[in-house]
């Protein structure tokens, strides 16, 4: 009897165990992998937020492939040598959109001269500054449009850029700053205005094989990333495409 | 040894802690009584929906949160009438630490006042006590250790109460970022990791001598 069960165990582990590719990505890529996933055998996700991701590896994570939402995380790992060296591709690129929830749109105008701090009630959804890089993103554009002085104390800061767009779904905060990525992922939310990358460090999303992980496999999961298909359903999610430009970031 | 900020965080963490072991106290007695001392229907849906939140997960018990007492959620209203505002303040954050800390100062009042043998309540009304005097001086009395044990287990929780504080009252700095909430944000930032050795060693020692007490106190309700 425990020998049957045993071995029903054992069975239920093998695909577990079969050659899989495993990636360790941000988890503003979820929705986006997941549905790549359909299109490639063998790919394991692993989703968490960037430095959580970083600190497995770091801690020796079985990861294949790191997919990071910034470029800090990514040098992280770079400089304590967890990576293959020569791998690293900038893939995607993101925005940041200023949101309100459906029905509660106001007018936004990403100047100086805009009462954005008057525009609107209540708290600012956004990630944390402190930690989260679509918070600090955020920060950056609202010092750089002069805003942050007055909303500093008005923040509602969240653990990651999901967790912000919940906060304005639910109607909780009036008005947020989230990955455009994230905005379209909801259709409670209003998209009020989209804020020029100008204002911020570029949102970059890059890839690279962890150390000791480059089999040919791995190999031609990190190019299936920059394939026509992958184009195809990250540009539906939102993103914008930087790998065809080959440029390292 | 601390920088301004993180005392603000251990001073933060500590009157978090303290307001929700004096709110919880009274409704434990209460509902400990009821389920220790009577009979009545739906006896163990009250229990299981009391204990719920020791088994729940904390993200779980923050959103539910959101949805009963954000500004939008069902008791939104209520709440701004008495201009109070709990979601992303320092008052949900105790809301926070009181429901899920509540199954354990409650588990331990009940088991305080079930020690207490009830033929020494009733000595005391034929001795002329009025049934909330024979409570008082008797049954609480001696489920003093019972209320000790069940406080500084709630006590210990609420320090380190994470997953339902940062869904419900966010992470605010200075504001709502208690002791777990600011290891979180530092160990998520590069070469945070220097930073979080004090909150990690005081957070360690609160939790150590809280237990310790409590089974002390434990102790001292067993050897009756």
């Amino acid at each position: 009897m425990t020998r049957r069960a045993l071995s029903i165990v054992l069975l239920l582990l093998l695909p577990a165990l079969a050659a899989a590719q495993s990636v360790f990505a941000a988890a503003s890529l979820s929705s986006a992998l997941a549905e790549l996933a359909n299109h490639y055998e063998g790919m394991r996700l692993s989703v968490a937020s960037s430095s959580t991701l970083a600190k497995q590896i770091a801690a020796g994570a079985p990861a294949d492939i790191y997919f990071s939402a910034n470029a800090e995380w990514m040098d992280y790992l770079q400089a304590r040598h967890h990576l293959e060296q020569d791998t690293r591709v900038a893939l995607l690129g993101n925005a940041l959109v200023v949101i309100a929830p459906k029905g509660g749109a106001f007018a936004v105008r990403m100047a100086r001269d805009f009462d954005f701090a008057g525009a609107f009630a209540g708290r600012l959804a956004l990630g944390d500054p402190d930690h989260v890089p679509a918070g600090q993103y955020a920060r950056q554009a609202l010092a750089q449009l002069g805003w942050w002085p007055l909303l500093k104390s008005r923040i509602a800061p969240a653990p990651d850029s999901r967790a912000a767009l919940v906060y304005v779904e639910r109607g909780e905060c009036d008005a947020g700053l989230v990955y455009a990525t994230d905005a379209t992922q909801s259709n409670r939310v209003t998209t009020l205005a989209t804020v020029p990358d100008s204002l911020h460090r570029p949102i970059v999303y890059p890839a690279a094989i962890v150390k000791g992980r480059a089999t040919t496999q791995v190999r031609s999961l990190l190019a299936f990333f920059s394939s026509d298909t992958a184009a195809v359903i990250f540009r539906k999610h939102g993103f914008t495409l930087l790998g065809d430009l080959g440029v390292q970031r | 040894m601390f920088s301004a900020e993180e005392i603000q965080v251990l001073l933060l963490s500590l009157r978090v802690a303290c307001c929700c072991v004096l709110l919880s106290l009274l409704p434990a007695v209460l509902l400990g009584w009821l389920l220790a001392r009577r009979e009545f229907p739906l006896k163990l849906a009250l229990d299981g929906l009391c204990h719920l939140p020791l088994v729940l997960p904390p993200v779980v018990t923050g959103y539910l949160l959101l949805l009963l007492f954000g500004r939008r959620g069902v008791f939104g209203p209520v709440l701004a009438a008495f201009d109070l505002q709990l979601a992303f303040d320092w008052k949900g954050a105790v809301l926070a630490s009181v429901v899920v800390g509540f199954p354990l100062m409650l588990r331990s009042v009940r088991l305080g006042i079930e020690s207490v043998d009830p033929r020494l309540e009733r000595v005391a009304r034929t001795l002329g006590a009025g049934p909330m005097r024979a409570f008082l001086t008797v049954t609480l009395r001696l489920a003093a250790p019972g209320l000790l044990v069940g406080s500084l287990l709630t006590f210990a929780r609420s320090l380190g109460e994470f997953g339902a504080t940062i869904t419900f009252a966010a992470n605010i700095a200075g504001q709502t970022r208690t002791i777990p909430a600011a290891i979180y944000t530092y160990l998520n930032q590069p070469g945070g990791e220097s930073r979080v050795v004090g909150l990690i060693a005081v957070s360690v020692a609160l939790s150590l001598l809280a237990l310790v007490a409590s089974e002390w106190a434990a102790r001292r309700l067993r050897v009756r």
